[in-house]
């Protein structure tokens, strides 16, 4: 069974592969869950709960059409995870920055003192 | 002059255990290398004021631990460590990480470096043993408690320097 905190937030809701596989093929367009089956090698009942999850947390969203029923991606829900990965790319380039800055002091440093092989 | 690229680190998530960071340096890999893995460097730029870096050693040999520890401006004490478990000089490290803050998770850090046309891309990977790790990833969708701890922790790991 999935635990409550996988239908409550986004972050564990894309933590999933299957998941993911799910929302990469929504990429490409509406579908009805026949077509997801098909594409993402699980059975339907599997596919439906997933969808489930998906659709708890906002990310996918349907509509009815005729008999079936169609799904899409509904991306908008991703920005908290966006803003997530910002902010961790942010942390992690202030510290790649301090190395490359270093660096660069080092070899300028070199190159003055005449160490440099190249030269 | 060698081109700045600041802000162009690659972040990728390849499993549900695995953090993959790449960035490339002009420098030679012998420099990158020695600037990661030794002690009088790593002090260098590990820490930016008012934070200072409190303690770094490094035993770089298959069974050598590392140690570093950094103490914020607002005086809160954050520490990582480790055991070697691959050492090949300039290429590769890879050890085990421990992080104060998060005592249950276990984690494995690789660092690998190549060179080409003078360039050395460095690729830093994090892979955590467990669902442990990983929530402490994810797991604090929106709640500012968490993401205020994810900060601190960011900050710690890869700038000690409070926004």
């Amino acid at each position: 069974m999935a635990r409550a905190s996988t239908t409550s937030d986004v972050f564990n809701a894309v933590g999933d592969v299957h998941r993911r596989a799910i929302l990469d093929l929504l990429l490409t367009g509406e579908k009805p869950v026949g077509a997801i089956v098909s594409d993402v090698s699980m059975s339907q009942p599997q596919v439906s709960r997933h969808l489930r999850v998906l659709g708890e947390v906002g990310l996918v969203k349907s509509r009815a059409d005729g008999r079936r029923r169609l799904y899409r991606l509904a991306p908008e829900q991703l920005r908290p995870l966006h803003a997530w990965v910002a902010r961790y790319e942010r942390a992690i380039n202030h510290r790649l920055d301090r190395i490359e800055d270093y660096l660069d002091e080092l070899q300028r440093q070199g190159e003055r003192e005449g160490q440099d092989s190249d030269t | 002059m060698t081109p700045d690229r600041h802000g162009s680190a690659v972040i990728t998530f390849p499993s549900e255990l695995e953090v993959v960071i790449t960035r490339e340096f002009d420098a030679p890999i012998a420099l990158v290398f020695d600037v990661l893995t030794k002690p009088e460097h790593v002090t260098r730029w590990g820490a930016t004021p008012p934070d200072r870096m409190t303690e770094c050693s490094i035993d770089l040999r298959v069974g050598g631990g590392y140690h570093s520890s950094f103490v914020t401006g607002d005086g809160r004490v954050f520490s990582f460590s480790g055991t070697y478990l691959e050492v090949e000089p300039p290429v590769r490290t890879v050890e085990t990480w421990h992080f104060n803050v998060w005592p249950d998770v276990e984690a494995v850090e690789t660092m690998e470096l190549q060179e080409r046309d003078g360039v050395t891309t460095f690729t830093w990977t994090m892979a955590f043993s467990d669902q442990a790790g990983r929530d402490h990833m994810t797991s604090f969708g929106g709640h500012q408690d968490s993401l205020d701890e994810m900060d601190h922790i960011l900050r710690s790991l890869l700038d000690p320097n409070p926004a």
